[in-house]
């Protein structure tokens, strides 16, 4: 039987996890629609099922372009391989196709290494600030959480699923002020999509950047509306 | 620049086309009993120059083909461009089977233009043991413009097929390109939607120097993700991706012109929006049926034709 001292708990790894996904942390927990405000006002989702079957499919969408771009981000910070952090952060803004989706993920990229930049004294995380700022390379947020995450301590497995939290808590909470639901019912579909996680990882981590993928037309076409539409709570 | 006879005649082999390292193909991999992958008449190559002659006239004047690709007689039937040719690809061998291997090259020369199309839907047919695969080079050189408009694709129980499609574009060029896939065969016996086991598109856009502008890429595999999900397809049956890369001023008013929307009566809905590192557009349609999403993927061509070249796309012929 294990000792408390014996323990294999990185505390200080685990603690920052927490600090990183929590709704105080600048970049941890925000609300974005991806197009749910624009799904609501048009019907298609309308309560706890409709809404549970949206996020699962922003859920996949991240999984297989955002979450591989943070896994290969991870790997290269912790190969010390500055090029292949830009690749992963390249190639990902390559794969983003709605105009407001590569916005959001610069800017939330940008604060986060703005903010990586003060809690980690590292070269790595200090030259992509400098080339985010020149404009030399995108600054998403994926590759952002990727780094970060290394820098903290935290493992590839335990990064991709604060990803995937942040995903799917960024949906709910936004849907908490666009669609008939409580409070019961986002909790019960964060904490059901939790035990998915495992299979999206499994997968994303066998996949190279130029794997990624994603098939979800009718939310690009939300996105779309919502990108040209008047109605909007959420971004700009 | 004219072809020179040199290149025409250096190699008289096509170029190989091999997927067998993209991941999402592994386990279609097996060679099939019937007939070897990309033999004769699996293996179509059709490469299509077009240029303007000494008076200014844009032309085919280069042409490859082995079977079972065919491209028929380039002919000037559009009635608003009829300086334009306008030329059908065929398969002589009817639907893509079980292991066949095609490569498309088209190349549209120095201020030429060009209309491409099928002269009819691209059948995928039941595959059991390996997989159809297509390569497609599409480069324009400076001010160049090609419509590529064909029919739509339609994917059978069990089809596998996988696409890599290379346009190489000059920031003064236009090209619109349109892909359109059913769901299946809808009205065969009881229904064959998304029944398909794979379809792996992918479309990446880059300068002439090489630099990379976007890359899009989906794999639909029924069996991964729930095809039927509000996001995925939701009830919708037909959908169309269509690629307008074009100077960001003509990008811009044509984003401006082109609305985005869900019919829930008509059951059709449409999104539009820019590329990456101002490359273009990129448009999208759901629908029930090919016709209303022909039409509405027709009518965004006529938006791009206006502002680049000032003319309209004509009305579809009543037999397409």
């Amino acid at each position: 039987m294990s000792t408390p001292t014996e323990s294999t708990t990185n505390f200080a790894a685990i603690s920052r996890l927490l600090q990183f996904t929590d709704s105080t942390f600048p970049v941890g927990t925000f609300s974005f629609s991806n197009g749910l405000e624009t799904a609501g006002f048009e019907n298609m989702v309308k309560d706890a099922d409709t809404l549970r079957e949206f996020v699962w499919s922003q859920s996949l969408q991240a999984a297989y372009s955002d979450g591989v771009a943070a896994i290969h981000a991870h790997r290269a910070f912790l190969a010390g391989d500055y090029d292949g952090i830009v690749e992963a952060d390249r190639m990902l803004m390559l794969f983003k196709m709605n105009d407001e989706a590569r916005l959001m993920l610069k800017r939330m990229g940008k604060k986060f290494a703005e903010l990586a930049k003060r809690l980690f004294s590292n070269p790595l995380i200090d030259r992509w600030l400098e080339e985010i700022k020149a404009e030399k390379t995108p600054g998403s947020f994926p590759v952002a959480q990727g780094i970060s995450y290394a820098a903290a301590g935290v493992n590839e497995a335990d990064l991709f699923v604060a990803h995937q939290y942040g995903v799917v808590n960024m949906v709910l909470s936004a849907a908490l002020r666009c669609v008939k639901v409580s409070h019961y019912d986002t909790q019960k579909i964060l904490f059901d999509l939790s035990e998915r996680v495992e299979g999206l990882y499994k997968e994303a981590s066998q996949m190279e950047l130029k794997d990624m993928n994603a098939f979800f037309p009718e939310l690009d076409i939300l996105a779309s509306l919502h990108e040209k539409g008047a109605m909007r709570m959420f971004m700009n | 620049m004219e072809f020179k006879e040199s290149e025409k005649l250096k190699d008289t082999t096509i170029p190989e086309v091999d997927f067998s390292t993209a991941r999402e193909m592994q386990p279609y991999l097996k060679e099939p009993p019937q007939m070897y992958v990309g033999a004769p008449g699996k293996h179509g190559y059709l490469r299509l120059g077009f240029e303007l002659d000494r008076w200014g006239k844009s032309i085919l004047r280069d042409l490859d083909r082995r079977v079972p690709l065919i491209a028929q007689q380039e002919l000037y039937f559009d009635q608003e461009m009829p300086e334009m040719p306008c030329l059908y690809i065929l398969s002589s061998g009817g639907p893509n089977v079980d292991g066949d291997r095609y490569q498309q090259d088209i190349t549209v020369r120095k201020d030429a233009f060009a209309w491409v199309s099928t002269g009819a839907a691209t059948k995928l047919a039941e595959m059991r043991f390996n997989y159809s695969g297509m390569i497609q080079n599409i480069v324009l050189e400076e001010n160049a413009y090609l419509e590529f408009m064909p029919e739509p694709v339609i994917p059978c129980r069990h089809t596998r097929f996988i696409s890599d499609t290379r346009l190489n574009v000059h920031p003064t060029a236009t090209v619109f390109y349109s892909e359109i896939y059913m769901g299946g065969r809808k009205y065969y016996r009881d229904g064959e939607l998304f029944e398909f086991d794979i379809l792996s598109v992918c479309s990446h856009g880059e300068r002439p120097d090489g630099e990379q502008l976007f890359r899009e890429k989906f794999v639909i595999d029924p069996n991964v993700v729930p095809i039927r999900q509000l996001g995925v397809m939701g009830k919708f049956d037909v959908f169309a991706n269509v690629i307008v890369m074009t100077p960001k001023e003509h990008a811009d008013r044509i984003y401006a012109a082109t609305d985005a929307f869900i019919d829930r009566e008509k059951k059709i809905a449409v999104g539009i929006t820019h590329l990456p590192n101002d490359a273009g557009l990129l448009f999208k349609v759901l629908g029930m049926e090919p016709g209303p999403v022909k039409k509405l993927v027709r009518e965004f061509c006529s938006k791009v034709r206006m502002e680049v070249k000032g003319k309209p796309v004509p009305k579809e012929f009543p037999w397409r």
